[in-house]
């Protein structure tokens, strides 16, 4: 292999003046950027800064407050129900991130065996579930579960001893709704996973065979350090996602008791949409993002690290 | 280059565009000429449809002179949110359809304007055409009103006539007998345990079917009183009584196995429609499902009747819907719109036999006496409910919702299904109530 030292010549020790050249550039990269920046100055960071400024007071969901610091922020740490929505948050996170993750590289491993026309149906299968709204997932569940009439309902009851509504059992209800955003999402990471795949050459699995590697062996050291880029980014992406889940723990406990099982983001809408507390919710909303910030970039960090050893 | 026959065709355009212009603004300009009523509500699925062909009627009959756009939106608090954002800046309709349990806190966010007596006159509207409580319900805390209502609607008890015959229960005009009294209905519901189908279907899942049960049960005791005058939740000791007992009679049902604990909504409806299940307690709104049902001749011989007394008096819990007037700021519905507005109003209401098809029973008085009515099955025969129906109580915590129905998710709920003892739960409840009032 050569190195630069060997092709290029030495660079001199004074730095030139910017060409014209240099200049135009400049402006060519402004005139593209410039509009993108405004947009998301006044569709993001100008309303994010309002929202901080709007947790220092107690103000209602439309119309002006009264400044009032950190109030909210204490009355926050102080409330039951912020608890509450945080630890089933995190319950939930930790049921439906890795579990996601590890599925969707199982399925990418058996997609990427199959050839041809039995590859594409059955990545199609696997994928479908991902193009329904979250309404239709909800009403297919619901009923599959539903105690008197679902389907589902002999499998539970060979468990369980006898029919049970499944979300209105507190004890079951995160795992099942875990569950079934697990079968929902995952099709996107396999196709992630099936990406990553791809960009392994065979070349490397072939001589690891030769060498005598079995499949475990192949897996470990050849597949799972290869795939470690795309797997940190199919964590990253359901970390976020999930700590900002709302539809499925709104829907499927609505009219249950929506106290013990609500996550982050409802807290955030019943306090802003049903009470009318403006402040008060943009408080909550403030620490969620926080949290959010803080834990993907911690999970990146630690992951990338771990992966360029 | 150009020839006649381009020359031609150049000329044709020119002449198809001009003349078609000029229809459009002839077409333009008659349609200008009457007045556009912007309508919101929330009225989907089968309401949407009856709502339409009454809003297509009203457009046909009003040709050239105001015509109704409406638009329908989600039910629930996206609804309440998109009208209190838009009023605050000026947007928003001129008139909208509201349920009677939102107006404190429509009134609160200064959603509302106030219709005044002199307007109600000049469009025929009087108090007295509608129940008394009913239309304080759409009152503000200032005795102004803020509403007029269209409807009432509540829960009614659905019925199996050929399973009650069984257990002996029907009477000789079709209607059940023996259901009166708690002790009465707890043993109607044992006679017809003994006969092997399930006795009593409900939402048992559902928190706000809890608490339209719970607030009528609660209610038909003598002088309970849910939110006291002066903003207290079950004040007193009688209050908290009186709501253990209606707790307690509605758990007891799940515990002697008369009713199935935890049962969605459509499951109930499904438990009754095919025969599992002899009674059904849920909203008039499933009427039509009934009827639908009956039509295709998939369906026993059913009847539905007022909630039974169970204790003092006749009480059943209702909300009502009723239409308002936004109150837009900066940019008010202009008095004249009013006006036409509120003729609307008035036609509506004259026009409701058609909105009762939808189980409703017709907020306005003449509709309701009148023979059509009458002869209308079955609301005819649970209409008797619009005398002692109880509204919702009047709170900005209360309606369709609002933290009272997650309150009955969250305590009522439990209560009934033998999660939480039923004292436990009803202290639970009046705490978290009136922890929340500001």
């Amino acid at each position: 292999m050569t190195t630069i030292s060997e092709t290029t010549p030495p660079q001199p020790l004074v730095e030139r003046r910017p060409r014209p050249a240099d200049r135009s550039e400049w402006w060519a990269a402004l005139i593209f950027t410039i509009p993108f920046v405004i947009i998301y100055a006044v569709l993001f960071i100008y309303p994010t800064l309002q929202m901080i400024w709007l947790s220092l007071q107690k103000a209602p969901l439309i119309g002006p407050g009264t400044f009032n610091g950190i109030s909210n922020y204490v009355r926050l740490f102080h409330d039951r129900l912020f608890w509450v929505a945080f630890w089933n948050t995190a319950y939930f996170v930790l049921l439906s991130v890795i579990p996601s993750t590890l599925l969707g590289l199982l399925i990418a491993l058996g997609v990427n065996r199959l050839k041809g026309f039995a590859q594409s149906i059955v990545l199609a299968c696997f994928f479908l579930p991902y193009i329904l709204p979250v309404s239709v997932v909800y009403r297919i569940w619901l009923f599959m579960l539903d105690q008197q009439f679902g389907v589902l309902q002999p499998i539970i009851a060979i468990f369980a001893g006898t029919h049970l509504n499944v979300f209105r059992t507190l004890s079951l209800f995160m795992p099942a709704v875990a569950f079934v955003t697990v079968w929902w999402l995952t099709g996107f990471n396999v196709l992630l996973f099936i990406a990553g795949l791809r960009n392994i050459s065979p070349d490397i699995y072939e001589s690891a065979s030769l060498d005598g590697a079995t499949r475990w062996q192949q897996f470990w050291r050849i597949t799972w350090p290869l795939i470690w880029p795309v797997t940190v980014l199919v964590l990253t992406i359901q970390l976020i996602l999930q700590f900002k889940i709302f539809d499925q723990v709104y829907l499927f406990g609505d009219g249950g008791r929506s106290d013990s099982t609500m996550g982050m983001v409802q807290l955030i809408y019943r306090n802003a949409f049903q009470k009318n507390m403006g402040g008060y919710a943009a408080s909550a909303a403030v620490v969620l993002f926080a949290i959010i910030v803080i834990f993907s970039v911690l999970q990146y960090q630690l992951l990338r690290a771990r992966g360029e050893k | 280059m150009f020839n006649n026959g381009r020359i031609a065709v150049i000329r044709n355009i020119v002449r198809a565009a001009l003349l078609s212009s000029a229809l459009l603004t002839v077409g333009v300009g008659g349609a200008l000429a009457e007045d556009t009523i912007v309508w919101w509500d929330f009225l989907g699925g089968g309401d949407g449809v009856r709502m339409k062909s009454l809003i297509d009627q009203f457009n046909t009959e009003h040709k050239g002179q105001v015509q109704i756009q409406a638009t329908t939106l989600d039910w629930g608090t996206p609804f309440y949110t998109k009208v209190q954002t838009s009023t605050a800046v000026g947007q928003g309709p001129d008139v909208m359809t509201y349920h009677e349990s939102r107006i404190p806190l429509g009134i609160t966010t200064g959603a509302l304007s106030v219709i005044t007596p002199e307007e109600q006159a000049a469009s025929g509207i009087k108090s007295s055409d509608f129940e008394p409580a009913n239309w304080k319900q759409a009152q503000g805390p200032d005795g102004k009103q803020y509403a007029i209502p269209l409807d009432i609607h509540s829960i009614i008890l659905y019925y199996n006539k050929d399973e009650l015959k069984k257990a002996g229960l029907l009477g000789d005009d079709g209607k059940p007998k023996g259901l009166d009294g708690a002790a009465n209905f707890d043993a109607a519901l044992a006679a017809l345990a003994k006969t092997g189908v399930t006795p009593l279907s409900i939402p048992t899942a559902d928190g706000a079917t809890m608490w339209r049960i719970f607030y009528t049960l609660f209610n038909q005791q003598n002088g309970a009183q849910f939110l006291s005058a002066d903003n207290k939740f079950l004040d007193g000791d009688a209050n908290i009584a009186d709501a253990t007992k209606a707790l307690t009679e509605m758990n007891s049902w799940v515990k002697n196995g008369y009713t199935p604990a935890k049962t969605e909504y459509p499951a109930s409806i499904a438990l009754f429609t095919s025969g599992k299940a002899a009674m059904h307690i849920n909203g008039v709104w499933e009427v039509p499902t009934m009827v639908d049902l009956a039509k295709k001749g998939q369906l026993f011989d059913w009847g539905a009747i007022q909630i039974p007394v169970f204790y003092d008096h006749a009480a059943t819990w209702a909300d009502s819907h009723s239409f308002a007037i936004p109150d837009r700021k900066g940019n008010e519905v202009p008095a004249a719109k009013r006006k036409e507005v509120l003729d609307m109003i008035h036609w509506f209401n004259e026009h409701s036999l058609s909105w009762a098809g939808g189980g409703h029973l017709p907020a306005y008085k003449p509709v309701r006496d009148s023979a059509d009515f009458k002869n209308l099955k079955p609301n005819s025969d649970y209409s008797s409910l619009a005398a002692t129906a109880v509204f919702d109580p009047v709170s900005t915590l209360a309606g369709v919702a609002s933290p009272v129905y997650d309150a009955a998710g969250n305590y009522l709920m439990p209560g009934m299904n033998g999660e939480m003892a039923p004292a436990d739960a009803i202290s639970q409840l009046q705490s978290d109530l009136q922890g929340q009032v500001q």
